[in-house]
């Protein structure tokens, strides 16, 4: 392969290099500002996952396997992981495959910026080059990959539902701009290296090419037209790049290695959260997963939409849909880059200035550490049913029965009422009123002796799972709970008649990733059927506290959706483990609804 | 002439005087509180009831009766469980209007 | 006269609609799903204000209709339209053709244990109005037999007035129920303390205010404005009810040793799929919809459909049996109307 320039320089590639420049100049100078947005702690945790053995390799692979070969597109829908990895990894491998070859061919020119993106122009074969025929191939092969993918794509925008999605978001102009620029690049490329495949080279799909074009167009001095084409269309992608939401494919790099450093929101709008919104690709699966999008209603307040308004800077819409979402995770389980809607959510109700602050320090809790202080025992086990279920009696009725029936000692820290566990005041973002929540009732549990605490309200269990730290003492939800005492032969489950279907409750499924116990539970105490969308797509009952703004009458519809998906096995029996799940369907349900308690003190004896 | 005092106790509430702007502004927010029929549910099921005698029932009376410091002194030991939506037999979001009537609260003054 | 007319359901309504009917010498065809005639009525102990048995008024107005031809356990199973009348078909294999139907379906009494909080189904000691009248007819209930009843309570507006149970509706009979059964109640424990926790007392009716006072004066029952919200049990099998009592703006609590909850009236869920067949549609409060609300309550908008009763809402005694008369009246000058 010889250079056909001396220079090894033409005109054309300058537009390719003034959005290059602009793109890598844009990414790096944002990337170290959202390092440094980052608190102290942050910062220095995530720079040294940077150089930990252990999360470089897990970085490495996330990142090829979400941002190149989309695993987790691929699993929701075939069609729609196969147009996303073809066009990345096809691109990737043309862009390796390219410096591999002027490596190899012309190592000389490997410090030119461009000149690996536009070998084919600059070199002509020789004799010697054709034992390299099988880069070629692969480039040419690559390159048929990403055909494929852009034309599945142009597809995609026509008819989403082939794809499994049934409603989408709509682009700006400048997604648009940005979205066509990058359907050209490539159809161009193949353009441009079929006109030069008869100097440089090429394999299966140039060269037919260049034989057909020269056949109806005979003059080679469309040449140079077709190169200048295929830089400018690089030039405007790159361009408008950081202004669409195709940045969400340099974010994704970046948001990979936080996540994996172990961080979590600490400001609204800056450092991790902004990594959230511009990782966000503005795809909308997330509509179609949210509970409130039931019957066309607020789709324009689904997580998709908050990261557009996020970065538009629209503070009333970004006020109207962080206060209004349910807090239950589906757009996370479903959403390819993880953008955590529910954290995003509650950091942006934290921002709010509020006249008027709660402060419970004045509340004196002698009284409640003394009815249940006692000697330190290993076996005590202290109660917590929590507020809700001052509400649903029949889940702490059930609950001291099974206790009693497992010979447990045991004590209810909340029967003549208690204090609030500080979830529903973390939901809306009062962290510092939390924190006295969690302050007070850590006391009155230690006071307790107790080594193990059971909950039977998933929201109680997630506050005391992650921000109690309570030292020496175990705490279990009463799913896992009871399915100890059954494994350990302290109860014995009968199997009973009538079929259940088993209601993932978001705060333990999503929230907790407490899945298998309750199922295990209930396949001991009868047949099990399964919801037609469980587990990680479990749906909210629409009863969330997670809500702010969402009134009563408005989730009727939401709470029915809910329970269509439910009852799709055709149950006799709706079981749950959440008293506000099980209040709110019972309210429409046409069969019985009953918590995983009074199941499983049904089928014992 | 005013001395500063008058021979009407000082107990007696002049609904002539008070003023609605803070009710107002709360019903513009979340309009079901107009719905309120003092039942009393949400004092009765109230979590900080006992610490604070906390009760949404009151709260809306008395931003309408011209007591709000007493109002605020209840807000203030709120601990936003939700129980007061859960059992309200209007179906008032009581959880959301006590949120925004903390956040309107001295709203003129900042 | 030959004019064929049917009755859906044996309540009062129902039944005071036959003999008006007969009166007016028709022979109208009585349908009831149930195996006894009187509906809720029959169920009951004494009816206020004359505190006269249920069972007399019942039974007077089964003598009044024993030249009806009336069908027990038996229910429509389907209604065709003909042209001036209807076919109706019965589970018991009947095959009727009428001039006229009339719709008397009644109510269903607020199933309790839906409102999880009150206990019912859970603790020992929570009971509903109609099973207190059951006792009073029967003497049997091992909530009350053998208990020391020294305390009780009622709690008006169970799944009425109530958004969360579905049912936005007064039920207009629950609160001179609660008096009369609280007045009853003392009679039979005449030490007891009885509370009655009610959101607002609406006593409208003839001698209603009457019965007010004497359970004041005479039966010492206490009167608590506030809703309950919480019922939870004790030790010893008592219950405890969280209120707020409004008057003195406090929250409240009394140990009871029995609860009786006033369910109230909702519309009967068959009665809406049995109108539908005539094209009878229900209203926003979910009862079955009259022509209008003011002149027209009997009256539907499908020819030949009559309502009467508590099929409409809520209704007494006295409400039910003039409206049964007013329905056999318009019935009698429809069918003169189609000649």
């Amino acid at each position: 392969m010889i250079d056909r320039f001396a220079s090894g320089f033409d005109p054309f590639v300058i537009p390719f290099l003034i959005g290059m420049v602009f793109v890598l100049g844009y990414c790096i100078v944002g990337a170290i500002r959202l390092v440094f947005q980052l608190d102290h702690a942050d910062r220095k945790r995530f720079l040294v996952s940077l150089i930990t053995p252990k999360t470089i390799w897990k970085n490495i692979k996330d990142i090829f396997l979400n941002c190149l070969i989309h695993v987790k597109l691929w699993k929701r829908n075939k069609l729609l992981g196969y147009m996303h990895s073809s066009i990345a990894f096809g691109w990737f491998m043309l862009i390796v495959l390219g410096h591999i070859e002027c490596f190899v061919y012309m190592p000389h020119r490997v410090k030119l910026f461009y000149y690996p993106i536009f070998f084919n122009y600059f070199v002509a074969e020789n004799e010697y080059t054709l034992r390299g025929a099988i880069f070629f191939f692969l480039m040419d092969f690559f390159l048929l990959m990403v055909l494929s993918g852009i034309v599945l794509a142009i597809i995609k925008r026509v008819r989403s539902r082939l794809f499994g999605m049934r409603r989408t978001t709509r682009p700006s102009l400048l997604d648009r701009i940005g979205l066509y620029s990058l359907w050209l690049i490539f159809p161009l490329r193949l353009l441009a290296e079929s006109f030069t495949a008869h100097i440089s080279g090429g394999s299966f799909l140039t060269i037919p090419m260049n034989m057909l074009f020269k056949a109806f167009l005979g003059d080679h001095m469309n040449m140079l037209p077709t190169w200048w084409a295929y830089s400018i269309a690089l030039c405007v992608f790159m361009c408008v790049l950081p202004f669409t939401r195709y940045m969400h494919i340099p974010t994704e790099m970046l948001l990979i290695p936080f996540r994996n450093a172990g961080l979590t929101i600490k400001h609204a709008r800056k450092g991790f959260a902004k990594a959230q919104v511009y990782s966000c690709p503005g795809c909308g699966v997330c509509i179609d997963a949210c509970p409130m999008s039931v019957k066309k209603a607020n789709i324009k307040d689904t997580t998709v939409y908050l990261n557009r308004n996020i970065r538009r800077g629209n503070e009333k819409r970004i006020e109207e849909i962080s206060d209004k979402c349910l807090l239950c995770g589906k757009c996370t389980a479903v959403c390819q880059v993880g953008v955590d809607g529910p954290q995003m959510r509650i950091a942006q109700r934290s921002i709010r200035n509020y006249g008027l602050d709660q402060d419970y320090t004045g509340f004196d809790i002698s009284a409640m550490k003394a009815s249940v202080s006692a000697e330190p025992s290993p076996g005590r086990v202290l109660y917590f049913a929590g507020c809700m279920t001052a509400l649903t009696p029949a889940i702490s009725q059930a609950m001291e029965s099974v206790f009693r029936k497992a010979g447990v000692d045991y004590a209810f820290m909340d029967k003549d009422g208690g204090l609030c566990c500080g979830r529903p005041v973390l939901m809306a973002g009062r962290f510092e009123q939390a924190r006295e929540l969690i302050r007070k009732n850590k006391e009155i549990i230690q006071a307790s002796g107790a080594s193990t605490l059971v909950l039977s309200c998933p929201i109680c269990y997630k506050v005391f799972r992650e921000h109690y730290k309570l030292e020496g003492i175990r705490v279990v939800h009463h799913t896992e709970y009871m399915l100890e005492l059954v494994k350990a032969g302290k109860l014995v489950l009968e199997k009973g008649e009538g079929s259940m279907v088993y209601h993932d409750p978001c705060e333990l499924g999503r929230g907790c990733g407490v899945y298998e116990q309750p199922r295990e539970l209930l396949r001991q105490a009868g047949e099990l059927v399964e919801a037609a969308q469980n587990r990680e797509m479990s749906i909210c009952c629409g009863g969330s506290l997670g809500s702010l703004t969402l009134g009563f009458d408005k989730r009727e519809d939401i709470t029915r959706n809910a329970l269509n998906n439910l009852v799709s096995g055709d149950p006799a029996t709706i079981v749950t483990a959440c008293p506000l799940c099980k209040g709110t369907f019972a309210r429409y349900a046409d069969r019985p609804v009953e918590d995983i308690a009074e199941t499983v003190n049904r089928h014992t004896k | 002439m005013d001395f500063g005092f008058s021979i009407s106790p000082s107990s007696t509430i002049n609904l002539d005087k008070v003023d609605f702007t803070l009710y107002d502004r709360l019903c513009e927010i979340e309009p079901d509180a107009k719905k309120c029929m003092a039942c009393g549910s949400c004092s009765a099921t109230c979590t900080a009831g006992p610490w604070t005698g906390m009760s949404v029932r009151k709260v809306i009376l008395g931003i309408q009766r011209g007591k709000e410091s007493e109002a605020e002194k209840m807000l203030k030991g709120c601990m936003l469980c939700g129980k007061c939506t859960m059992v309200c037999p209007r179906g008032i979001n009581t959880r959301h209007l006590i949120l925004s009537l903390c956040r309107i609260y001295g709203e003129g003054e900042r | 006269m030959k004019d064929n007319i049917v009755i859906i359901g044996g309540g009062i309504a129902g039944m005071e609609a036959a003999h008006q009917l007969l009166l007016l010498g028709y022979k109208p065809i009585l349908v009831e799903k149930s195996d006894h005639l009187g509906g809720h009525v029959a169920d009951w102990h004494k009816l206020f204000p004359d505190m006269s048995p249920a069972k007399d008024a019942v039974r007077d107005l089964e003598e009044k209709i024993k030249e009806a031809n009336i069908f027990l356990e038996t229910e429509v199973s389907f209604i065709n339209r003909l042209k001036n009348g209807y076919n109706v078909m019965f589970t018991n294999g009947v095959n009727v053709i009428c001039k006229a139907i009339l719709l008397a379906t009644g109510f269903n009494l607020f199933e309790a244990s839906r409102k999880e909080e009150y206990g019912y189904g859970i603790y020992n000691q929570v009971m509903t109005n109609s099973d207190l009248e059951r006792w009073f007819n029967t003497g049997d209930d091992k909530r009350i037999n053998g208990k020391e009843i020294k305390k009780v309570g009622f709690v008006h507006c169970v799944g009425s007035r109530d958004v969360k149970a579905g049912n936005p509706q007064c039920s207009k009979v629950c609160c001179i129920t609660a008096i009369k059964q609280a007045m009853e109640v003392k009679e039979f424990f005449p030490d007891a303390e009885v509370y009655c926790f009610y959101m607002d007392l609406r006593l409208f009716g003839k001698k209603y205010e009457d019965f007010y006072i004497k359970a004041q004066m005479e039966s010492g029952v206490h009167f608590i404005r506030g809703r309950v919200s919480e019922v939870s049990e004790n030790i010893e099998g008592k219950v405890i009810v969280k209120t707020e009592d409004t008057l003195s703006g406090k929250p409240a609590k009394v140990t009871l040793d029995l609860l009786v909850l006033m369910s109230g009236i909702v519309c009967n869920k068959q009665a809406v799929d049995t109108a539908s067949l005539v094209q009878v549609k229900t209203d926003s409060d979910g009862f079955l919809k009259s022509k209008d609300n003011i002149l027209n309550i009997i009256e539907t908008d499908s020819k030949g459909v009559f309502l009467a009763g508590t099929a409409t809402g809520p209704k007494t005694v006295p409400e039910t049996v003039a409206e049964a008369r007013a329905a056999a009246l318009a019935i009698h000058n429809y069918l003169v109307t189609l000649k």
